[in-house]
């Protein structure tokens, strides 16, 4: 006696027209992302909290909005040391420089980030111990209060800020938005002692 | 014939591409990785992104009635690897898209015979006994 066996191949296809209108759909969507992110050049909330102990020099700041008061805060090296912080409303920076050595090995590397044109801040916290500047100040005010907080009991306030030729030494820094056009980014090796 | 039958029973291209694209986007922040050990959680999304890529596209081969679905997945995370791993230079992101696309495009054929030609009953005498 003989009987049939029936195999059932299935085969796939593919539909042009949905692939075209799925392509072109993801395209614009990364066009809308790249426009957004990219050529504005604006990040949003840039944190560089828990890097430590990074210097920003730059040639000069015009801030408005100034705020300085000390506190104890965490660094690479220690858990608590003091520092300053500095709140500005709103600043230009000319001819930034932020850069963080690593020990890597036996030999040092430098992450640095240049910006060659003004770059625009918002919002800006740091936390330094070391500042280093020619500074001019506006409405500038010392004040002492009359607190248990130690951090509360000094504060220096001015309408204006004016920094020139200046190096700090940073802890943290927190941008509520930051325009750096003409950002560039290198890892070197250099020669530390 | 056996590998002809396996090829069109999934959407080997999409899957093929889009791990091609998970590897690129990889290839970023691996290399950042090995050679500046920089501390930040950016690279670790681009491992992410990159390694679930990978996966989708393996994933496509082997379960191809979720291709659709599968898919999506691939379109969505290719353009947002752009943020953390550059999405493998934009190449990767673009392969992403072909890839992601090429699922979504693709269709199983209807298991009824008279439905559709796709599907091809052939019919073996065979004894029994």
């Amino acid at each position: 006696m003989r009987e049939k066996r029936q195999s059932v191949q299935v085969k796939g296809k593919t539909n042009k027209k949905v692939f075209w209108t799925s392509f072109i759909s993801g395209i614009m969507l990364l066009a809308v992302l790249l426009v957004s992110i990219g050529l504005s050049g604006v990040a949003y909330a840039v944190p560089l909290a828990g890097v430590g102990d990074f210097y920003v020099e730059f040639d000069k700041l015009e801030g408005t909005g100034y705020t300085f008061y000390p506190k104890m805060g965490e660094t690479s090296s220690e858990a608590s040391a003091p520092e300053g912080t500095n709140l500005i409303d709103k600043l230009t920076i000319t001819n930034l420089k932020l850069y963080k050595d690593f020990k890597v090995g036996d030999q040092w590397i430098r992450v640095k980030i240049t910006a060659s044109k003004p770059v625009q801040i918002t919002g800006l916290q740091q936390d330094a111990s070391l500042i280093q500047a020619n500074a001019q100040f506006s409405d500038l005010v010392l004040k002492e209060n009359y607190s248990n907080d130690w951090t509360k009991q000094f504060k220096q306030t001015s309408s204006k800020i004016t920094l020139g030729s200046a190096k700090l030494k940073t802890h943290y820094l927190f941008q509520k938005t930051i325009n750096m056009n003409g950002m560039k980014l290198t890892v070197e090796k250099i020669d530390k002692k | 014939m056996r590998f002809k039958s396996w090829r069109q029973s999934r959407p080997l291209w999409g899957s093929v591409i889009t791990i091609i694209s998970g590897l690129m986007i990889l290839w970023v922040p691996l290399n950042l990785y090995l050679s500046t050990f920089l501390p930040g959680s950016i690279a670790v999304i681009g491992l992410l992104f990159g390694g679930l890529i990978t996966m989708i596209g393996l994933l496509a081969l082997f379960f191809p009635q979720s291709a659709k679905i599968l898919g999506i997945f691939t379109m969505f995370l290719s353009v947002l690897s752009v943020i953390g791993a550059l999405g493998g230079f934009l190449v990767g992101t673009i392969f992403g898209l072909i890839g992601g696309s090429a699922l979504i495009a693709w269709r199983m054929g209807s298991t009824d015979p008279d439905e559709d030609d796709s599907v091809h009953v052939t019919e073996d005498p065979v004894r029994a006994g």
